[in-house]
């Protein structure tokens, strides 16, 4: 079978990956590089436990394809989120505010908060919501999980805002 | 009131940061799916394509090699091809009648799940069919004129007073029906297991479940070896809510077989697909009330049919629908009850545990039945549930004697006042045609039993152990050996809280290590909303013993034998001012003795009858109490429901932690909110058709109403620290006050669930009739 190599900067650390294009990027996280922290619960960009970033996107990676994902991209996942002090301030509200009961979702809910609050300060009322409209959490009603992503925006390290 | 004098706690009662909070926002947490098992092969069921037939034989096909793969088939069962839950009706692999479409007809395992995959895709049932009988309209049809052609899996009754005879006397009797359908748990780790044999020949089970000790025993009979050679243990579960309660054990039996089979480990994950349309749902339900009322509005006589689609098999049928009767006329005052329960099979997935186990289903009709109650009356719902509400001292409608820790009905009271209920009530829209939008607001209150049913946990006798070892670090810590599982709820930290409480050490010192039957007594499965008060209270009392033990040796080592009292994380002589910390008195302790365990295990109070036959006396130890305010906009144009608050209140006993019981109820509130409003499914050919996450859709962050929730403890006085239940709860009231308050914003009375713009449409939504009766 055909596969492509790319080199990915994953969490700040350079990685060489030879995969099959069409293979799940969730895949190669989980399988191939034992990232196991990205979760899949639906595998049909349903659910949003396997949300990632690549480059300052969130992305699926259940949906999206290792080939598509360009050589030299950067891609965060919620194991390099405790190498940047932002990503470590929403573990540290997630966990004060009990944003997370069994945690299933919450790999990629925090990359969802991550990513909206190092966009800058939160514009919109409902700006919260609508960022992690796609994950969804079936364990806290969400209430804690808005509040610990409050709870940090207000904290947010401005030093590392927007690149950190 | 019986208020319990409120004793001061130091871990008890606070908001104590979850044990397992970093590894889960880290990542860090092992799931089934996480766990790295080298040279596992991957399980794969071959399923009945249809819901109802005879199996006459299995077609492998000859173009396939099937060197590269090994199956199993009944044949190869060691023991009984049977899954031994409340019936023993149910085989592991289908090898006669099939009574669901999914049933498992043979299981294959190969190195790749492709190739697993691909295997089955070349076996060919050789199926006779049958006529099904597939959904519960179906069911409740038959039910109505031609009872005999249903298979029965459970019947149950309840009597009071003269029951229905005393219809006859009401000066007004209302009758009418409910239903409910399915509904799905949709926790986000789909269901996953791995059996690894040994080289000793223990098989060792390891994935999501939420009763490890139900997979041992039930296993031995179908592998047909010894308990002691059967070790489970609980990976991280990524939610449960019931699902994870009886099935896990299916797929345990599936991999173990293949395992044994294959000599070699063999794991099942399911996807999102086979998760939702070969695990159980919460069973649909039809309620049939006849309710005689006196003509000041009183209640003087309940009759109820009420009936659970049990699907195809037992399997634990029979306590859902237990509790599901207990609760169908439970919270008010009434001398006659007769209330009739059955389990009817359908050719469907057999339905199971689904957090509230019942009750969420008898309490939506119910507390729905109260409110055209109220109107056949003419007295506001409040008024009409304030008259009557149980209170201390009153009985239930199985004699049981409401003794002590009662929040009726200061939880309903409380909770009509806060939300400012009589005024909004009188306010409310009527689907009066000049409003741009139909406001309305609706009630609910409800009890939910606490722990087993009646004589349940005197059979149970739940054990548990208290362990002084040396942690990881070499540093002493009393680990909390018990059954119970972390699923979310916070079991892995409130039962360390109650330990440190009763030590009267700092939580630091405390931990829970995943249940593993090798290492762990049985305290029981972790269901029935029973950890926090059952297993809390016998965790405290093993904490106490080991309190004692540790200062007698602390005394003997450290002390010159005076007396020592542990106090505060730190050991006190009674006769100096000298202290030792916590730390060192225990690693003295472990220095000269070794690790130290203690046992304690629950004995329910004496005072405690039932009679399980006639069902009649104390059904629970004790009772939840909660009352649900909801507040709806309804589009008079689209008829779209929009729930924008919840009020409520909530007696759940001694609260243990108060963010993770909010958690359970904002969480339970919010799953109750799709039960209610969104959750759908029908049965086409046979199957589901909401299969996916595509097609089952629950609440989204945008989804979410306002929420006011409070607590009123009235502490359980026979359990240490007094907890009662929370986990089931949040299910129970919120379907029926949302159906109250469409009544009240439309003027239509909705009876199905879920509560949907369609059904409005149906019922004339845009004509908006003022229908009340
Ligand atoms: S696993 Fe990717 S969205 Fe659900
Ligand atoms: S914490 Fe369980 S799904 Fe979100």
């Amino acid at each position: 079978m055909n596969k492509v190599t790319r080199n990915w900067m994953i969490n700040g650390t350079p990685h060489r990956v030879e995969t099959p294009p069409l293979r799940r990027l969730l895949d190669v996280l989980r399988e191939d590089l034992r990232l196991t922290g990205t979760k899949e619960g639906c595998g049909e960009g349903e659910c949003g436990a396997c949300t990632v970033m690549v480059d300052d996107e969130v992305v699926l990676a259940c949906l999206l394809p290792a080939g598509q994902v360009p050589d030299g991209a950067e891609i965060t996942t919620v194991e390099g989120l405790e190498k940047t002090p932002g990503g470590r301030l929403l573990q540290e509200a997630y966990a004060e505010k009990g944003a997370a009961q069994c945690g299933i979702c919450i790999p990629g809910m925090i990359v969802s908060s991550y990513a909206l609050l190092r966009r800058g300060p939160l514009q919109a009322p409902d700006a919260i919501r609508t960022a992690h409209a796609g994950n969804i959490c079936r364990c806290t009603g969400y209430k804690k999980i808005i509040a610990a992503v409050e709870w940090a925006a207000e904290r947010w390290p401005e030093t590392v805002t927007p690149t950190e | 009131m019986a208020v319990k004098e409120v004793t001061t706690y130091r871990v008890v009662g606070k908001g104590i940061r979850r044990l397992d909070a970093a590894d889960k926002v880290r990542g860090q947490a092992q799931y089934a799916d996480d766990l790295h098992v080298p040279d596992a092969w991957h399980g794969v069921v071959v399923r009945s394509p249809v819901a109802h037939g005879r199996l006459r034989g299995l077609q492998r096909s000859p173009d396939f090699d099937w060197t590269q793969v090994v199956v199993v088939t009944p044949e190869d069962i060691p023991g009984h091809n049977i899954v031994d839950m409340m019936g023993r009706d149910m085989p592991f692999i289908a090898y006669d009648e099939i009574q669901y479409c999914g049933e498992p007809l043979a299981l294959v395992a190969a190195p790749t799940r492709q190739l697993a995959r691909t295997a089955v895709a070349h076996i060919t049932p050789d199926i006779e069919t049958l006529t099904p009988l597939l959904t519960l309209d179906e069911m409740v049809t038959q039910y109505k004129t031609n009872p005999p052609v249903l298979h029965e899996l459970s019947a149950k009754q309840i009597r009071k007073g003269q029951g229905a005879a005393a219809l006859a006397d009401a000066d007004i009797v209302l009758e009418r029906e409910y239903t409910a359908g399915h509904q799905e748990q949709l926790y986000i780790e789909p269901q996953g297991m791995i059996a690894i044999p040994e080289k000793d020949g223990t098989l060792f089970i390891i994935g999501s479940m939420q009763c490890p000790y139900y997979i041992n025993p039930e296993l031995c009979e179908t592998l047909d070896i010894p308990p002691e050679r059967l070790r489970v243990k609980q990976a991280a579960v990524g939610g449960a809510f019931g699902g994870k309660e009886e099935f896990p054990t299916l797929l345990a039996g599936y991999c173990a077989l293949l395992a044994l089979k294959a000599k070699r480990p063999v794991k099942i994950i399911y996807d999102r697909n086979q998760d939702i349309l070969y695990t159980t749902k919460r069973h649909p339900a039809w309620s049939r009330y006849k309710v005689g009322l006196n003509k000041d509005g009183t209640l003087h006589a309940v009759q109820c049919e009420f009936l659970l689609d049990g699907g195809a098999y037992t399997t634990l049928s029979p306590v859902v629908l237990y509790r599901g009767i207990l609760h169908a006329a439970m919270g008010y005052r009434c001398p006659h009850v007769a209330i009739d329960g059955h389990v009817y099979r359908t050719n469907t997935f057999p339905n199971g545990a689904f957090r509230g186990f019942g009750a969420p289903q008898a309490l939506w009709a119910w507390e729905s039945m109260m409110d055209e109650l109220a109107d056949a009356v003419g007295l506001p719902p409040h008024t009409f549930r304030l008259k009557q509400a149980l209170q201390q001292g009153d009985t239930t409608p199985t004699g049981g004697l409401l003794r002590d820790s009662v929040g009726s009905p200061a939880v309903l009271e409380q909770t009509l006042a806060r939300s400012g209920f009589a005024d909004k009530w009188s306010r409310c829209s009527l689907g009066r045609a000049e409003d741009k939008a139909w406001y309305g607001i609706g009630c609910s209150f409800f009890a939910h039993g606490a722990g087993f049913t009646g004589d349940g946990e005197a059979r149970i006798k739940a054990k548990v152990a208290l362990d002084l070892e040396p942690a990881t670090d070499g540093q002493p810590i009393v680990n909390v050996r018990v059954s119970s599982t972390e699923m979310g709820q916070g079991t892995c930290t409130i039962l360390p809280q109650v330990a440190a409480e009763a030590l009267s050490i700092d939580i630091a010192h405390t931990g829970f290590p995943m249940p593993d039957t090798f290492k762990v007594p049985d305290s029981g499965p972790t269901v029935a909303s029973r950890t926090a008060m059952v297993v809390g209270h016998t965790v405290f009392q093993a904490g106490r013993k080991l309190k004692q033990q540790l200062e007698e040796r602390v005394a003997a080592l450290l002390f010159e034998g005076q007396p020592v009292e542990l106090r505060e994380n730190e050991f006190h002589g009674k006769y100096d001012a000298q202290t030792v910390p916590f730390m060192k008195g225990a690693a003295a302790v472990l220095a000269a003795d070794g690790p130290l365990r203690v046992y304690d295990q629950f004995k329910l109070p004496a005072y405690i009858k039932w009679n399980q036959d006639t069902f009649e006396g104390d059904a629970y130890p004790a009772y939840s109490w909660g009352c649900n305010v909801a507040e709806v906009w309804v589009d008079p144009l689209t008829l779209e429901i929009k729930c924008h608050k919840i009020t409520a209140y909530y007696d759940i006993g001694r609260v243990l932690n108060p963010v993770l019981a909010l958690g359970q109820l904002e969480g339970g509130l919010i799953q109750a909110l799709g039960y209610a409003l969104m959750e759908k499914i029908t049965i086409k050919d046979g199957k589901y058709d909401a299969d996916r996450m595509q097609t089952y859709v629950v609440p989204t962050m945008l989804d979410g109403p306002e929420m006011d929730i409070h607590f009123l403890e009235y502490p359980y006085a026979d359990v240490e620290p007094g907890a009662k239940g929370v986990g089931e709860i949040p299910m129970d009231g919120l379907a029926p006050a949302l159906a109250n308050a469409i009544a009240r914003a439309t003027g239509i009375r909705l009876r199905d669930l879920p509560l949907t713009p369609e059904a409005l449409l149906k019922h004339g939504g845009f004509a908006a009739p003022a229908q009340t009766a």
